[in-house]
């Protein structure tokens, strides 16, 4: 039997509440039972249900951003499974543990560890100037792959069910990670020169004294690599600023005088 | 006054939930959070400067498996609620009594790091009701477990925000009188020094070889650019 349309709607959007439960012992375990439930109550007959069901609310946890790939798949082999093309009970188990850590670890690198920053410093070059779309258009750079990667890779993991592996090594995302984070990169360093450029021109300050932020900065962020907390590094950085400001108040004032 | 706050705490537990909970879609970040709380206070400007100096502080905090990072929505909040209300209440306006709430409520983001741990650590007794309702057939109370973690997650969010406005309530206006003066004489300087420290920390965690050759790169040619047009 085959799990029609609508069904798979309601379980695509049960699977924007994964993390509702979110716990320490299953991690999403919960959730993604609860978004395969209709689909699972279709398939299966009143009796067998609570059994197939309690496999579902064991330790699940990927990036929430594929999980809906996962979904697809599981529900894609549980249709089998319900149909007895698949023989052996523990494939689906086996497959929802083969996957769920690489997806994590992919979708950590690529939204978290990359396409987060650089959305964040395209908008803020629009914050940074005081234009109020800039929310507006950190949202739109943001989720447009999220949207497309929850619904197209829900699809492609239902119509494919094992082979949807293959369709995300197509897709090289890891490699796609690494270029997002360079790019990140790259607009970050753009976005300080444009703040520090901009704080000089503000005061009328020589221009050049600018390109000496970098040694600070390089400094900053070799301690951060070493593990130093950002509250530390904004406490002593603040702190020396004030003691600086205030230093050079009092210099200015024995100068007036 | 009460309506300011009521407002925030609204914002405070969709952002919160969309944090972790449900949707993922964003809006928790600092960026989007703080001009939203702002403008809905009547002062958008006001959230978009706390945004730019919050927003890329946590955000090398990767919230990979189960690692918690500080809670930046709430502090962005917050701090935007407290920054207007107290800026009708207190003799003050401008970036000083903006410098000040950051100063207060950004160590106070670790709260909202230890709520939310305990929410998660709650939401643990609900495998095993979920586990009892399937064995008895009662799908209905199972799927019902699932939605009540969204109260742990709700009330996480809330207690971040009241703990953040209690303290800078309590102890903002008692500071304001000495700190006032001071900070305006380098309060532009720490403005910009917010999301510098913040970038410096992406750059120092950012798993990218070449990330500093990078970045210096992309600094010179920009500032060049901006120094020679």
């Amino acid at each position: 039997m085959a799990i029609s349309r609508r069904t798979r709607l309601h379980i695509w959007f049960r699977l924007l509440l994964l993390q509702a439960s979110w716990n320490f012992e299953t991690l999403q375990g919960i959730g993604f039972f609860y978004a395969l439930f209709p689909g699972l109550r279709k398939l299966y007959s009143k009796e067998k249900l609570p059994e197939v069901s309690l496999k579902y609310i064991d330790y699940f946890n990927t990036h929430v951003y594929f999980a809906p790939l996962v979904a697809g798949a599981v529900l894609r082999l549980e249709e089998d499974r319900a149909s007895g093309s698949v023989a052996a009970e523990v494939e689906i188990e086996d497959f929802k543990e083969m996957v769920a850590a690489p997806y994590a670890a992919i979708g950590d690198a690529f939204f978290w560890g990359g396409l987060r920053p650089l959305a964040a410093g395209v908008a803020l070059f629009f914050a940074v100037k005081g234009i109020l779309w800039a929310p507006l258009i950190f949202l739109l750079l943001y989720n447009i792959v999220p949207i497309w990667i929850r619904t197209v890779f829900f699809s492609r993991g239902y119509h494919q069910g094992l082979k949807s592996v293959e369709f995300i090594q197509r897709h090289k995302l890891p490699d796609l990670a690494i270029h997002t984070k360079e790019t990140a990169v790259v607009v970050l360093g753009g976005l300080s020169a444009l703040m520090v450029f901009s704080q000089l021109t503000e005061h009328q300050l020589p221009s050049w004294l600018g390109m000496l932020t970098l040694i600070p900065m390089i400094m900053l962020g070799l301690v951060a690599r070493k593990g130093f907390s950002t509250l530390l590094l904004v406490i002593i950085t603040v702190s020396t600023i004030f003691l600086l400001g205030l230093f050079w108040a009092d210099v200015v004032q024995l100068i007036v005088f | 006054m009460v309506l300011g706050l009521t407002i925030g705490a609204l914002v405070s537990l969709i952002c919160g939930l969309d944090r972790v909970a449900i949707l993922q879609v964003m809006i928790s970040r600092p960026i989007v959070a703080a001009p939203l709380t702002a403008l809905l206070l009547g002062d958008p400007m006001i959230g978009l400067q706390i945004g730019v100096m919050v927003e890329l502080l946590w955000l090398a905090r990767l919230p990979v498996g189960a690692a918690v990072p500080p809670d930046d929505t709430q502090v962005a909040i917050a701090g935007s609620v407290l920054v207007i209300i107290l800026g009708q209440s207190l003799p003050a306006s401008g970036t000083e009594l903006l410098l000040l709430c950051l100063f207060v409520t950004i160590p106070l983001g670790k709260v909202g790091q230890y709520f939310d741990r305990y929410a998660r650590q709650y939401n643990v007794r609900l495998v095993k009701r979920v586990s009892a309702a399937l064995s008895r057939g009662s799908f209905l109370a199972a799927e019902g477990q699932h939605l009540r973690g969204l109260i742990s997650f709700s009330l996480s969010s809330l207690g971040t925000y009241t703990i953040i406005i209690l303290g800078g309530w309590s102890v903002i206006p008692i500071l304001w009188p000495y700190v006032q003066q001071p900070l305006s004489y380098s309060s532009s300087w720490m403005q910009l020094a917010f999301p510098l420290v913040g970038i410096t920390v992406i750059l120092g965690t950012i798993n990218v070889s070449r990330a500093i050759t990078l970045f210096c790169a992309s600094f010179c040619m920009a500032f060049l650019l901006m120094w020679l047009v």
